[in-house]
């Protein structure tokens, strides 16, 4: 897993203003998980400004034609990457959204399983992807999100997302795809 | 090859800008609330543009008969380069029969955001909109919402707000219900997300009764905000979401019928 602090951008004071506007949600949705929530985030212009323009600017000249967003936090970020680099944008969703015609993805929860669907013929032979999503944790989303993509000939060039868990196992868990986050998990303080 | 059902052939006028009123010809043009028309000739001569979208694709089922609006001629140098994103836009929109069940027309986005240059200028018209009306607040709502809300917001400088189903916001929210077809349904904002006096639109892919972007109306509106229009790439005007928006200004690209 890359940290962005780690792969060229130590010390930019942008990734500073991001991991502060992270606000963490103790007990959400269940009793013990701190749950890292972006809204505070994209309520704040200019932190999500930076967000946005922290993945444009690497992903601008890789020749990125496909950005697949996971429904539904991956797409408040994945569209506006999609437009600034020119590329298609592909809304990856839960079972029974997406209206025509489909491929799927089963991959497991911490309690069974759940899917992820994709349009046939949203993405070519030879397209090079992106997947973005707000927050990695286990990988599994992001994993199906690859099967997806590369079982109709798709390249997946990278994943992305805002936030990194420290329970990511890296490139096996994402069958060898680079993962890059931006920032790592917010500690909560209950003082504040 | 990935291709889409083959769009009726359509005329293609101008973009609609949608007030209370406009489009039922039976009514006298009701006051509004809305947003100054920027159109030097119409301000000169006091009249209010009233544009027109003929748009959306039909494929699979007979098409219904079409019902054009009426409409004015705008006249703006700006004309054809509208002219030419909104047929584009339109022509992007995909429609299949059915779903989510018998009988629905499904206007299907997805394609329009595989065609950057589709969803490049659907932005653009709506930033283009309202940059300049200091809007505080881009409302986009769960979950096609949030593809066309956030890049809204951060052109026009706006902070953008989800509007959510059940249970998905981790913090502490209000909650407006809903009426459905059959049953009810929920929408939640985060407490706090929005600030008494701000100016808000609220984003959507699609109206249709209306009821979703009723509810996020009220919720903005019962903390203070002013929600200063509803906006979407498509209307189907025939399911009447205008009324149900009460005095509330709709802005779309494409209309369906």
């Amino acid at each position: 897993m890359m940290l962005a602090a780690e792969n060229g951008l130590r010390g930019d004071p942008r990734l500073k203003g991001i991991s502060e506007a992270i606000r963490v949600v103790p007990n959400f949705p269940k009793p013990g998980i701190m749950f890292q929530d972006i809204t505070a985030l994209v309520s704040n212009h200019k932190v999500f400004k930076d967000t946005v323009d922290l993945f444009v600017d690497r992903y601008r000249d890789m020749g990125i034609s496909v950005v697949a967003g996971v429904e539904a936090r991956g797409f408040i970020f994945a569209p506006s990457i999609a437009l600034g680099i020119g590329a298609k944008f592909i809304p990856l969703r839960k079972p029974g959204k997406l209206p025509g015609e489909v491929i799927s993805e089963a991959y497991e929860l911490e309690y069974g399983n759940d899917c992820l669907e994709m349009h046939v013929g949203a993405v070519e032979q030879g397209d090079r992807a992106l997947v973005i999503d707000d927050l990695v944790a286990t990988g599994g989303t992001l994993s199906a999100a690859i099967s997806l993509l590369e079982r109709v000939g798709a390249e997946v060039i990278e994943c992305a997302c805002v936030i990194g868990l420290p329970e990511v196992e890296g490139r096996r868990r994402l069958d060898g795809k680079p993962l890059y986050i931006l920032v790592g998990p917010r500690q909560y303080n209950s003082i504040i | 090859m990935y291709t889409l059902s083959s769009p009726t052939t359509l005329k293609i006028l101008e973009a609609k800008i949608v007030s209370q009123g406009h489009l039922y010809c039976s009514n006298s043009v009701k006051s509004v609330q809305f947003l100054p028309n920027t159109d030097a000739t119409a301000a000169r001569s006091g009249r209010r543009e009233n544009l027109l979208i003929y748009g959306g694709s039909s494929g699979g089922v007979a098409a219904p008969e079409r019902k054009p609006m009426s409409v004015a001629h705008m006249a703006s140098s700006n004309v054809d380069e509208t002219d030419d994103r909104v047929s584009r836009i339109s022509s992007t929109i995909r429609v299949i029969p059915d779903f989510p069940k018998p009988g629905i027309l499904f206007q299907d986005i997805t394609t329009l955001l595989l065609d950057p240059k589709a969803f490049k200028d659907t932005i653009d018209l709506f930033v283009e909109r309202y940059r300049d009306k200091n809007i505080n607040v881009v409302a986009g709502i769960e979950a096609r919402g949030f593809i066309f809300g956030p890049p809204i917001a951060l052109a026009i400088g706006a902070k953008f707000v989800p509007m959510r189903k059940p249970k998905k916001l981790p913090g502490e929210v209000i909650s407006e219900e809903y009426s459905l077809e059959y049953g009810t349904d929920t929408m939640e904002m985060h407490v706090g997300a929005v600030q008494p006096g701000e100016r808000a639109v609220v984003v959507d892919d699609l109206i249709a009764t209306g009821g979703t972007l009723n509810a996020a109306i009220r919720l903005l509106e019962r903390v203070g905000v002013q929600v200063v229009e509803c906006a979407c790439v498509i209307e189907l005007p025939e399911l009447k979401g205008r009324d149900r928006l009460g005095n509330k200004p709709l802005f779309v690209l494409v209309s369906s019928t």
